[in-house]
């Protein structure tokens, strides 16, 4: 569908501008440096693309080049594990454009974030995701049959921001057959402020075949929440929409519905 | 929700349409306002910050080049002047970099080289020591084979003198052996003739057997003649005597014991011999006594018709000092013993030597006459007693005493009593080889004498005490002693008087003792004489007739001791 394909061109588009500000305690030179701009793919994932964030700020900080990074947006460390979108859905909601993030090296808090020291890391960490998903969608067929270089090329697409090259393996996993036109279970995590995100296994038809909606899903997994914002991929999605569609073109690269769930 | 999804799952219903729509418009919207309208000025951001890296680098860059040319310029100098050749002063202190560092190579390889000089005129020093002491020792070499090549030389030329004369012994062993050969068959002929010689020479010794048995049977007759006339005078001879005695004493045969008077006053001192006076002794008949010295010569001295005494001959022979004399008793010989290991014969009458008797290993301490004038016993230091006749002038008996003996007496005509070095005297039979008996004192026997009467011994003992022994059964019957009395030497002689009344010896501070055996009191001297000697006594000797007395000393005095 054309629409569709418009959907996934714009999805994959979606950018948000980020403020960069070193923190105050890491500096160690006399002139306080020039804070960093930058637009950042909402599908990537932080470390990733903080290669010239980190140029810039050591040169004027004393810690040395592999010193591990960690950010914060108004004291709330980031869980940078998160894709980028998700957190800026979670934070910087109705927020002051440009996104104001502070770069730290040292003090990382250690209860709230887990470590991601090199890009290897985040690789085998959306990796999981990505075989979590398919389990739960496919029973793990597709992604364990998959060649070493396809599961590459959907990192590298993914790394260097290439639509094509992502897509042309992701669509695999999208797929359904006409004989099964859905999938086992659909692969989401809801997540709201201050609390650990929830993760069930919901069937994208009911029991009498009929395609379950977001509103539907969000009753059976909130269902005493009221007056909510909800947002996937920064946008307020019809509440009416079928979650099978929502988790074939609303989802993640790593093929997770990434759900944020606001108080109003 | 009006979906009819049993249709097609898949393919957008009317309904669909709407929410995607809505969400296509959302999405526009989101981009619009989250990135669309930030793209183009984070773009030029992103160009301008980057470009402000490169420059900040290139300002740096160029900052750094201006400081290095400035730097060039003022170690330039005046170069620097020409502004156009900047290139040329950056090759040329290139270049001249290079050449210090060249430079800083040289030193550094100079000083090396300077260390390995150093290090070579090391070696090249212990080089020429090493050197110089080869050199040292080459000369020595030189030294040493020139001596060898003389040495050679010498060796070379003693060779051929020694063949030379070896060519001449040669030539002289084969004249002698020619002149042997020649001598050989000369003796050859000698021995043929000596053979023939001997032959007659017996022939003609034969016949003078016959004439000399001839001559000695009518030389027998004229003896037998002589003899009986000899006979004839001497019977005339004997008859005088007799009377003679018969007129002299007018006891019967016995010496005239009663006069035994012991004299007070040393009538006449005389030095006798030099050094030492080793034996006196008075002859049977009192007319002659003799002295023996450590001069080796043995004294006869006479007694004149007025009471002195005058030297009647001296004797020599001994090669040592003589130890003992004695007269036999027909006052025809002396025989005295000598420290040259042999005993000496002479006869008084011509003082001639008679005989010696050699055979002891060491000096001869006594020497007696033995049974008559023909057998002599001597005692030996060499721990033996000899028998000797003097008619055949040999050696008939040798007594092994086992000690030294240092006097002897003669008793009967079988037995001899001997004193010994080891305290013992012993007493011998010559027809037996052992000791009959032996008797132990407390010191060294120094001499030994015989009563008149023959049944009493005398000895005298190094403890300084005389014992009187009863050779009946070989007891000690008296010991005699005195304050002051010590014997002086190993042949210290004491005496009997004529009569065994008196017992008599001298000490070694040249005083004489004369005890009293008669009177019972062995402890009482009978008379002290001193003023004779000032040295060790050694021998006395008392006269047959009992009136006279004779001492000698270790300092050439002999005392006469008289009171006529």
């Amino acid at each position: 569908m054309s629409e569709d394909r418009e959907i996934l061109r714009e999805l994959w588009n979606g950018q948000v501008p980020v403020h960069f500000v070193l923190s105050s305690e890491e500096i160690t030179t006399v002139e306080t440096p020039q804070p960093y701009f930058a637009l950042v793919p909402r599908q990537t994932y932080f470390p990733l693309c903080l290669e010239k964030v980190n140029r810039h700020f050591l040169k004027s900080t004393s810690h040395a080049a592999n010193a591990e990074v960690w950010l914060d947006w108004e004291g709330t460390p980031l869980r940078l594990h998160y894709p980028v979108g998700v957190l800026f859905d979670m934070y910087a909601n109705e927020g002051i454009l440009p996104w104001t993030v502070t770069v730290h090296y040292t003090n990382f808090p250690e209860s709230e974030l887990i470590h991601l020291p090199s890009r290897d890391a985040v690789e085998a960490h959306f990796m999981f995701t990505l075989k979590e998903a398919d389990s739960l969608k496919h029973k793990n067929t597709l992604v364990s049959n998959m060649q070493k270089k396809d599961h590459k090329q959907l990192w590298t697409g993914l790394l260097n921001d290439r639509y094509d090259q992502f897509w042309a393996i992701n669509r695999k996993l999208m797929e359904t057959s006409t004989e099964n036109p859905f999938f086992r279970y659909i692969p989401f995590r809801i997540y709201q402020p201050d609390k650990p995100f929830i993760q069930t296994l919901v069937r994208p038809v009911d029991e009498e075949g009929r395609r379950l909606t977001l509103e539907q899903l969000l009753k059976r997994t909130l269902p005493d929440a009221s007056d909510r914002t909800v947002k996937i991929q920064g946008i307020r999605v019809p509440e009416q929409t079928p979650i099978q569609w929502l988790s074939e073109h609303f989802s993640h690269p790593d093929n997770f519905l990434h759900i944020c769930v606001l108080d109003k | 929700m009006l979906s009819p999804s049993k249709l097609s799952p898949t393919s957008p219903t009317v309904g669909d349409f709407d929410w995607k729509f809505e969400i296509l418009k959302q999405l526009h919207r989101r981009n619009a306002t989250e990135s669309v309208c930030f793209k183009p000025v984070f773009e030029a951001y992103g160009k301008l910050f980057d470009y402000s890296d490169s420059l900040k680098t290139q300002t740096a860059h160029l900052n750094l080049q201006v400081e290095k040319l400035k730097e060039d310029i003022i170690r330039g100098g005046g170069n620097g002047a020409n502004g156009g050749s900047l290139e040329r002063v950056g090759l040329l202190e290139q270049k001249v970099y290079k050449l210090q560092e060249e430079l800083t190579e040289m030193h550094r390889r100079k000083g090396e080289n300077a260390q390995q000089i150093v290090d070579l005129k090391n070696v090249l020093q212990d080089k020429e020591i090493a050197l110089l002491e080869k050199e040292r020792r080459i000369q020595d070499q030189d030294a040493t084979i020139y001596g060898m090549k003389q040495a050679l030389k010498q060796s070379e030329a003693a060779v051929l003198e020694l063949e030379r004369s070896n060519q001449l012994m040669k030539d002289e062993q084969q004249a002698l052996h020619m002149a042997y050969c020649s001598l050989e068959e000369k003796f050859r002929k000698m021995a043929n003739e000596n053979q023939e010689l001997i032959d007659r020479w017996l022939k003609q010794k034969a016949a003078e057997v016959e004439r000399m048995n001839a001559e000695t049977e009518n030389m027998s007759k004229l003896k037998q003649r002589s003899l009986q006339k000899d006979i004839l005078e001497a019977a005339k001879d004997q008859v005088a005597i007799n009377i003679d005695k018969l007129l002299n004493h007018d006891d019967l045969p016995m010496p005239p014991i009663c006069c035994v008077v012991i004299p007070s006053t040393a009538r006449q001192k005389m030095d006798a011999h030099d050094g030492e006076v080793n034996a006196v002794r008075w002859s049977a008949s009192g007319r002659y006594f003799a002295t023996g010295g450590s001069d080796r010569k043995v004294k006869l001295w006479e007694l004149s018709p007025s009471g002195l005494p005058e030297v009647k001959g001296t004797l020599t022979g001994s090669n040592a000092a003589v130890m003992s004399v004695e007269f036999d008793s027909a006052e025809s010989l002396i025989v005295a013993s000598s420290n040259d290991f042999a005993a000496r014969v002479w006869t008084i009458s011509d003082q001639r030597l008679r005989h010696t008797l050699t055979g002891h290993s060491g000096k001869i301490l006594a020497c007696k006459f033995f049974s008559g004038s023909n057998r002599v016993v001597s005692g030996s230091h060499d721990r033996t007693l000899k028998l000797w006749d003097l008619r055949s002038r040999a050696c008939t008996q040798t007594i092994f005493a086992g000690s030294s003996c240092n006097d002897l007496v003669c008793y009967g005509s079988q037995n001899i009593i001997s004193g010994h070095f080891d305290k013992k005297i012993r007493f011998w039979d010559t027809r037996t080889e052992n000791a009959v008996n032996e008797i132990l004192l407390f010191g060294r026997i120094t001499s030994l004498d015989l009563s008149p009467d023959s049944l009493y011994l005398l000895a005298c003992s190094r403890d300084d005490t005389l014992k009187v022994i009863d050779i009946r059964n070989n007891q000690v019957t008296v010991t005699l002693h005195a304050e002051g009395f010590k014997i002086g030497c190993d042949w210290c002689r004491a005496v009997f008087s004529p009569d065994g009344q008196y017992v008599m010896a001298g000490s070694n501070d040249g005083v004489l003792y004369v005890w009293n055996l008669v009177t019972g009191r062995h402890d009482n001297v009978e008379k002290v004489l001193k003023e004779g000697h000032k040295d060790t006594i050694t021998a006395c000797s008392w006269h047959p007739q009992g009136n006279q007395l004779l001492s000698c000393d270790k300092n050439k005095k002999v005392v006469l001791w008289s009171d006529m």
